[in-house]
């Protein structure tokens, strides 16, 4: 076993390679592991960051898809906290909206919500909004910058800006309670938020009670799956879906996606796989003449295969060590850019680890290390001793 | 008493499309503490002997008995033990592994045996020390002259305190000088009890021998 570890070390260059190698498709392997069901994880994370297990949202539609909403959200909101299974429920309105930055107007997006009840934001600095705080504002960080104001400043946000006469429906002066990170905004999103109220009063939503959606909690130890149902029976003319629905409507939409990283993956391991069999083939190849050798002063074939399986194992466990810190600095790069996209929420990550996936990519490995070494090691049982020597001598 | 018995040996093996006729009854019987010299031209099927002695090569037809133990009725896993713990070999390339010390390589027999790591240490430095090699223990093989590698090679056969060492034209690859000592070391062998079978053109190794085998064309065609 010793010798099987230290004939890595005859030649440097060669073994360096094939490590180079196995590290490149491992990486690859790695990615594809994260990336298979990275982007499904994280996003149910997301929604179930707040401990809302249920989204209400207009018929046919699923929260943040369309701009419908839902009319009437306080009796709404009554039937859904009949159920006795139910803890709370937050309706949420968005909308876009403007403030007055000096003579000129700043976009933003505005949500309205129930602090008491809410699954979109995360305080960070300052003060939280109280329920009834009609005054008061939440910004991000980027609208904090684009608006050039930081907590305790007053800031003007309008709605139904007429685009015609650049005069405004509504206007309102808010003084900044605190800073907060918006959960599902992309990267460098300027948004707001207020009581429900006051963001409905902006959209011009306040007659008919509008919101966007409403996130659902159950009481801890009941089924969120069979709340779900009672309150589709309850409120037959909205949408209702668990995060567990939710996150499988999303897993529908990636089905491509994963199949591709299946594939990829498989491709992966099947390099490896000839990079480390053709690279002990030929290693075995050359030590023919040693093999029958050690054959000859009694070394037995188990021996002989149990050296050359070890020698593949750890060509496959130090490339795919090398292939790990490789893989995992591509994943960090890799997500950088692509939760950048547009559109997509900055919290979203595409290389999600989990341990069992991790586990399973770590097993794969080993057992191609296995796999790899299987045919050369047979090539070394197998050699001719009497013949081998023979032409040894010749 | 009778350590190596061959009777009546044939050998045929293919090479390039034709059979070639190794060894055409061969007879041959070594004792316990026996020095055989087995010499011949090129092509006469010295190696060939050899390998059959050693339990590496199976004859065509005829038997070799080592110790009362016909070789043909043992399998694969019988004939591998019978070679760590029977029989010590020498080739002429030596065949160390590059990347073990010379240590290391004595002990591999042993460790392939079952012998405790510290008995293995133990007895692989008094072998090293008995070929003159003490001060190389640390080496490795690729750190080592021929002379020194094959005086490895002998310390490794003698590890599993083997009944004979055959050897397959031991200073072959080696200089004159360097060749002696090894003729030395195999004349102290023999003389410490240790039965010896080897092959070589060298006239002062067959001449040192007790007894002299001459082959020719896959027969013995006179001893001495």
């Amino acid at each position: 076993m010793l010798a099987a570890l230290r004939n890595l070390r005859r030649h440097p260059m060669r073994t360096g390679l094939a490590l180079a190698g196995v590290a490149v498709t491992a990486a690859m392997l790695l990615d594809m592991v994260l990336l298979s069901r990275g982007i499904e994880r994280s996003f149910e994370r997301l929604l179930l960051g707040r401990g809302y297990q249920i989204r209400v949202s207009p018929k046919g539609t699923l929260p943040f898809d369309t701009e419908a909403t839902l009319a009437g959200a306080a009796a709404l909101r009554r039937t859904l906290e009949a159920d006795p299974a139910v803890e709370a429920v937050g309706p949420f309105l968005g909308t876009s909206l403007h403030a007055r930055r000096g003579d000129s107007l700043v976009t933003l997006f505005g949500y309205g919500i129930d602090p008491a009840a809410q699954a979109l934001y995360q305080p960070e600095q300052g003060t939280d909004l109280e329920p009834g705080d009609t005054l008061g504002v939440l910004l991000s960080r980027p609208a904090a910058q684009a608006i050039g104001a930081t907590i305790g400043d007053t800031v003007t946000l309008v709605g139904r800006l007429d685009p015609q006469t650049a005069s405004a429906a509504v206007e309102r002066r808010l003084v900044v309670r605190g800073l907060v990170r918006w959960l599902y905004d992309y990267r460098g999103q300027p948004s707001v938020g207020t009581v429900l109220p006051v963001m409905q009063d902006l959209a011009w939503q306040r007659a008919e009670d509008r919101v966007s959606a409403m996130v659902v909690r159950v009481r801890e130890g009941a089924d969120p799956e069979a709340v779900v149902e009672r309150l589709r029976a309850a409120a037959p003319r909205v949408e209702v879906n668990s995060v567990a629905e939710l996150v499988a409507h999303f897993r529908q939409r990636l089905v491509y996606f994963r199949q591709l990283s299946y594939i990829l993956g498989t491709i992966s391991l099947g390099v490896t796989v000839l990079l480390v069999a053709t690279l002990m083939t030929i290693t075995v190849n050359e030590r023919l003449g040693e093999i029958a050798t050690l054959r000859a002063i009694g070394i037995g074939r188990g021996s002989l295969v149990r050296g050359v399986l070890a020698e593949s194992l750890a060509l496959t466990v130090a490339g795919g060590t090398l292939g790990a810190g490789l893989g995992w600095a591509t994943a960090e790069y890799l997500d950088r850019i692509l939760t950048r996209f547009p559109g997509l929420p900055a919290a979203i990550s595409f290389f999600v680890p989990e341990p069992r996936s991790l586990a399973l990519a770590g097993a794969t490995l080993l057992l191609t290390g296995v796999l790899a070494g299987a045919y050369p090691a047979l090539l070394a049982a197998r050699a001719p001793i009497a013949a081998t020597l023979r032409a040894e001598a010749t | 008493m009778t350590l190596l018995r061959a009777r009546d040996l044939y050998t045929d093996y293919p090479l390039d499309g034709e059979v070639v006729h190794a060894l055409r009854g061969v007879s041959l019987e070594i004792g316990p503490g026996d020095y055989v010299a087995i010499a011949g031209p090129s092509g006469s099927g010295k190696s060939t002997l050899l390998h059959l002695l050693g339990g590496i090569d199976t004859p065509t037809a005829g038997s070799v008995e080592l110790l009362g133990t016909p070789l043909e009725r043992l399998s694969d896993r019988e004939l591998t033990r019978l070679r760590l713990t029977k029989i010590g070999f020498v080739f002429q390339r030596f065949h160390l592994l590059p990347v073990l010390t010379a240590a290391e390589n004595v002990e591999l027999p042993m460790a392939e045996a079952g012998v405790p790591a510290r008995e293995r240490r133990e007895r692989a430095r008094d072998l090293l020390a008995y070929v003159g090699l003490a001060h190389r223990i640390r080496h490795r093989a690729t750190q080592l002259s021929g002379g020194e590698m094959q005086r490895v090679a002998i310390a490794r056969a003698l590890a599993n305190r083997p009944a004979v060492i055959l050897a397959d034209e031991p200073t072959g690859e080696l200089d004159a000088a360097t060749g002696r000592e090894i003729l030395e070391l195999f004349r102290r062998l023999n003389a410490d009890g240790m039965a010896l079978v080897v092959v070589t053109h060298d006239e002062h190794l067959a001449a040192q021998a007790r007894r002299r085998i001459h082959m020719l064309d896959g027969r013995i065609s006179g001893t001495g």
